[in-house]
């Protein structure tokens, strides 16, 4: 937050505090990034995340920044995207990875968990209706494996086999002629289950100070 | 059981053989001249020693596991070592004095490198790097602190008056004992640790400290002794700066000389394509010299090995052979095992030796009581600041764990030996509380952790499958990490691994693997990989009746000839891998049922794994017949792969595949199929087998083998695109092998081959006209390295059949010589070698292949065709004049 305002600007981070969950401290350095993404405008655009160096060498990194602008992780809306996210919704964003608090009851732990995990199946689910089909599962495995030119071309198999997989977590036997057409988000939750969520999609906002560093 | 008591009988007598041996030879001149029976222990004896030895504790293991109940209640390190103490009693009672002790060269040399070079090597390495944090902490400040409030606490308590006064020690002393008691063993920990199962997290960290605290425990060691050599007046502060530096050039050196060797072993195992033998041999040779080189500058060797291993075992395992990766798997365990199995029972045996060690009851008593108390009260103040930094804190359950899991074993025992009694004084005290302190912690604490961990319910660790999903996400997992990390602009530890593996498939992996692993080389393909191979062993093992992880059902055996069919399933069962299965073998069985045993094959072809073939070149000492595995493997992976694939298509999606190819042809080739039915409606047989035979492949055509035409012709009217187009792949891979296994075989994955019968059968030429069809589908299945080899022979075969109706019927009139009616009796080619030239780089050959088999084939078939002149009219109408031949072909055979 600028000097210049930070007399109002103190009661809308307690705000956002409440918010995001974020400590203020925490809400202050993602600010000076936010500012230093956008170049100093209230709001970023696709063509900011370009400006991102290091970002550079994501294979999913348009599915990633894709993510920051969808409504439905911006709780804006079942779908669409948005042309520009402003810093709250920045942080939005940015609360997906915070840190599941210890003090925490067990109930928001669940709650938390399946939050993170929604984050992950909007990415996959790229035309927000709710399922994840082969083809959007395809593109997924498509984009992790451009990596490697050698293997992508079969990205399309591994998919099915991914899919086939899933349809045998979430149907059990199943019969030959069944048809089993896309992943919903409870069946992601079944296919998911064996995974700690706590330790994968969280990262620590505690020490940011090497954050000159870059850029 | 004889052999084991003898062995145990033996020993005690070889020990005491040795005086009794001497003295009639100084008595009197044993007779000179021809002797009938000459005893030659001596030249034997030391070899002889250490086999017998092993084989001791090997059985004994095998005794331990005898009951089940027994290794579930007492770790096996508890039992080898009671069983070292009651042997060493033996040879007390037997020789008088104590024989056979725990040689600090021996561990160190011989017995402790094969253990960490085995838990190096198969660290799980993204858990290792993901709690480095953590276990780097209690590794060197868990260490340290361990080291100096134990040393100090004693030398406390001697202050205080309670340990005997003939202990004659000083804070140096007690430094040097504390330094030495300090490190949590490897060994101890991952005996005890290994049964107790434990979650992977706690598991990683106890361990990995125990391995990387060696760096520690080797400079407290070697600084305080050199300061009690020295004397304590004698040093200076810059000693001490220089002890604090040698931390760093040991632990820093040590990790060093590991990784590069970790380099030079990647690096060396590029090049041994040519002779897959010695890969194994390698790795073992080079991590055992980044052990000696590491010890030989005093450097720490642990740290080298584990640093050897962790690093360069995704390279070695990308190059080295299938064969070779389970040969280095298997003898590392073995030897570790072994090792660790001595080790165990002669810490047991040298307990025995009393006249190394004094006994005093206050310095045994407040030693135990340090450790424990310190390493609990040490785990509980780093556990604190590290949760201060850790995603998922440990909690109190784990730190209990982990103060309780504190083992001591052989290094400190070896260590302790080792002490130089005319500078310390009291070694022999520190020697035998050294003994308490480790037999306390392996038996005690080993026999209670079990039960502990069960009390307190400690989260245990749960072993699923791998997934290919999960795979999957992970993945996406990290990189939403890293890419968040970029946008925040933290450079955390997502960060840092991502830039490395960045580098790592720049450059590092560029280098060090085979051009041919480094482009298949990814972890989810791996994952995929994996799964299909598992899925397709399950299908083998369940007979080939179900695919198990989707419950599709396969082609079901052919139930007609019951007999054949169980025969040929029993000899498949019965004889495991190893089989030959070549139906060649049974080809030779002159009945009717040759048939049945194309149908077979042709079902092993798709569900099983290749027949094998014997190679000539197997029993060289040099080469392993190449490949053979990596090939099935591919092999079945495809064939899994394809089963999958278009199972999961038609079935899962109704997905009809169009094709412009195919579509034409479709109609025609059902016109056969029914043609051939009417035509040879006396004989449905035939007819089920040229089906058979074209659609084995497919996964839902159950029915296919029915008798009844109607189901058959309703089957194909269901989902005709699928059925056409998987029969055409088919003969067209077949047509394609029966090409190249003669002109130019190449390691890549051949599809279902023919058997040689069927080559010669002249029902299989029923399928000619089939192969002009083209499924692009079948590119699917070829792996990615293979496609444009694949493609190309398509293309050159598709080029060869485009004129449909003329060249196809020569693609299949391959049988070269039919002889008539004694052909199926006649023992068809000699199983010879198939694969004669294996080595072919897979490109020459792709390159290769394409070629020779077109322009081979057709001088050969355009030879054959005068032979076969007077059928050639039948092979242009194709589907009735086919079922002729075949019903008398298959009279003849009758016959």
């Amino acid at each position: 937050m600028g000097v210049a305002h930070s007399h109002s600007a103190s009661e809308e981070v307690r705000e956002l505090e409440g918010k995001t969950g974020f400590s203020s401290d925490q809400i202050e350095k993602l600010h000076r990034r936010f500012k230093q993404l956008s170049g100093d405008q209230p709001t970023i655009r696709k063509e900011n995340f370009n400006n991102v160096p290091d970002l550079e060498l994501n294979p999913i990194r348009s599915k990633i920044v894709r993510a920051f602008f969808d409504h439905r992780n911006l709780r804006k809306g079942p779908s669409g995207l948005a042309d520009e996210i402003n810093f709250e919704d920045f942080l939005t964003i940015m609360s997906y990875f915070r840190p599941i608090d210890t003090t925490m009851g067990e109930e928001q732990v669940a709650q938390s968990r399946k939050e993170k995990l929604r984050f992950l199946f909007h990415m996959y689910d790229a035309n927000s209706d709710g399922r994840i089909t082969l083809e959007e599962y395809r593109n997924v495995v498509e984009e992790l494996l451009s990596g490697n030119p050698h293997i992508k071309e079969s990205a399309g198999s591994i998919a099915e086999g991914a899919m086939m997989e899933a349809a045998s977590v979430c149907l059990g036997q199943t019969e030959p002629d069944q048809v089993y057409e896309a992943i919903t988000f409870e069946d992601f939750l079944k296919i998911l289950q064996g995974i700690d969520i706590e330790s994968k999609m969280h990262i620590c906002f505690l020490n940011m100070e090497t954050m000159a560093l870059c850029h | 059981m004889l052999r084991a008591a003898l062995s145990l009988l033996a020993l005690p007598l070889a020990g005491a053989a040795e005086q009794p041996t001497q003295k009639p030879e100084s008595l009197g001149e044993p007779l000179p001249g021809l002797e009938l029976f000459r005893w030659q222990w001596h030249e034997v004896e030391a070899p002889y020693l250490v086999a017998l030895w092993i084989l001791v504790a090997s059985l004994a293991k095998i005794v331990f596991h005898l009951s089940r109940k027994v290794t579930s209640l007492v770790p096996e390190s508890c039992l080898l070592i009671l069983l070292g103490l009651v042997l060493g009693g033996i040879v007390l009672a037997v020789a008088k004095k104590a024989e056979y002790q725990l040689e600090p060269g021996t561990f160190f040399l011989f017995l402790l490198p094969p253990i960490v070079l085995d838990s190096g090597y198969f660290m799980p390495s993204r858990l290792f790097f993901d709690n480095l944090g953590a276990i780097l902490t209690y590794a060197v400040v868990g260490t340290l602190w361990n080291a100096f409030t134990t040393g100090a606490a004693l030398w406390g308590l001697q202050q205080a008056g309670l340990v005997a006064p003939r202990v004659q020690a000083g804070l140096l002393d007690f430094l040097l004992f504390g330094s030495l008691i300090s490190a949590v063993d490897p060994v101890a920990v991952l005996a005890v640790f290994e049964e107790v199962h434990v979650n992977e997290t706690l598991f990683i960290i106890v361990f990995g400290e125990s391995l990387l605290n060696d760096a520690v425990t080797v400079v407290l060691y070697k600084v305080c002794n050199s300061f009690v050599e020295m004397g304590s007046a004698n040093v200076q502060a810059t000693d001490y700066l220089k002890g604090v530096a040698s931390l760093f050039v040991v632990s820093l050196g040590g990790a060093a000389v590991g990784l590069v060797f970790a380099f030079l072993l990647a690096l060396t195992t590029r090049f041994t394509k040519r002779v897959r033998i010695i890969e194994p041999l390698l790795v073992f040779l080079l991590a055992y010299a980044a052990y000696l080189t590491a010890e030989m500058a005093s450097l720490s060797a642990i740290l080298a090995v584990t640093m050897c291993g962790l690093g360069c075992k995704k390279y070695v395992e990308a190059n080295i052979s299938h064969k070779s990766r389970t040969t280095v798997k298997y003898t590392m365990k073995t030897l570790a095992s072994c090792a660790e199995t001595v080790i165990f029972m002669l810490l047991g045996i040298s307990a025995v030796d009393s006249s190394k060690w004094a006994w005093d009851s206050g310095l045994v008593l407040g030693t135990l009581i340090f450790i424990l108390f310190f390493r609990a009260l040490g785990v509980v103040l780093q556990t604190w600041v590290l949760n201060q930094f850790r995603l998922v804190p440990l909690d109190k359950i784990d730190q209990v764990v982990m103060s309780y899991g504190g083992l001591r074993g052989a290094v400190a025992f070896a260590l302790v030996i080792l002490l130089d009694r005319t500078k310390v004084p009291a070694k022999d005290y520190f020697v035998a509380t050294t003994i308490v302190v480790v037999f306390f912690t392996v038996i005690v604490q080993g026999l209670t952790i079990k039960p502990l961990v069960k009390w307190l319910k400690v989260k245990r660790s749960e072993h699923h499958k791998p997934t290919l999903n999960q795979e999957l996400h992970e993945h996406t997992f990290d990189h939403i990490l890293a890419a968040v990390e970029d946008v925040v602009g933290h450079h955390g530890y997502h960060y840092w691994r991502d830039r490395w593996e960045q580098f790592d498939k720049k450059y590092l992996s560029q280098l060090l693997m085979r051009r041919s692993a480094y482009r298949i080389r990814d972890q989810i393909w791996d994952v995929y990989y994996r799964l299909n191979i598992r899925d397709a062993i399950s299908f083998v093992d369940q007979g080939g009746h179900v695919l198990s992880s989707t419950g599709l059902t396969l082609p079901s055996m052919p139930s007609r000839n019951s007999m054949a069919e169980t025969s040929v399933t029993n000899l498949l069962r019965e004889s495991g891998s190893g089989a030959c299965l070549d139906l060649q073998v049974i080809d030779t069985v002159r009945s009717g049922r040759d048939r049945e045993d194309a149908v077979m094959h042709h079902l092993l072809c798709g569900g099983l794994y290749k027949p094998r073939r014997r190679y000539k070149a197997s029993c060289s000492r040099h080469f392993i017949s190449e490949d053979a595995q990596e090939r099935q493997d591919k092999e079945v992976f495809q064939q899994n792969m394809k089963r999958r694939l278009e199972s999961f298509k038609s079935t899962k999606h109704n997905i009809c595949f169009t094709k412009s190819k195919p579509r034409p042809r479709k109609t025609g080739r059902r016109k056969d199929g029914v043609a051939n039915a009417e035509a040879t409606n006396g004989k449905p047989r035939d007819l089920g087998f040229q089906d058979t035979a074209a659609v084995i492949l497919t996964v839902e055509s159950e029915e296919e083998e029915e008798d009844s035409d109607s189901s058959e012709t309703e089957k194909e009217d269901d989902e005709g695109i699928i059925f056409v187009a998987r029969a055409t792949s088919e003969v067209l891979q077949e047509g394609k092998v029966s090409g190249s296994l003669e002109v130019c075989p190449s390691p890549r994955i051949i599809p279902p081959s023919p058997t040689c019968a069927e080559k010669e059968l002249p029902w299989k030429s029923g399928q000619g006209d089939l192969a002009v069809y083209v499924s692009s589908e079948t590119t699917k299945i070829v792996p990615v390295d293979m496609q444009t080899g694949w493609n190309q022979s398509m293309s050159s075969l598709e080029s060869l059949a485009s004129p449909p109706c003329n060249q196809a019927p020569t693609l299949t009139c391959l049988p070269p010589h039919p002889r008539g009616a004694e052909e199926p009796q006649a023992p068809l080619y000699p199983p010879s070698d198939p694969h004669p030239s294996f080595a072919f780089p897979p490109s020459l050959a792709k390159a290769g292949r394409s070629h020779s088999e077109s322009s081979a084939d057709l001088p050969q078939q355009q030879e054959l065709q005068p032979l076969m002149g007077h059928k050639d009219h039948t092979h242009l109408s194709p589907g009735t004049a086919n079922s002729h031949w075949c019903i008398q072909f298959n009279r003849g055979s009758r016959l």
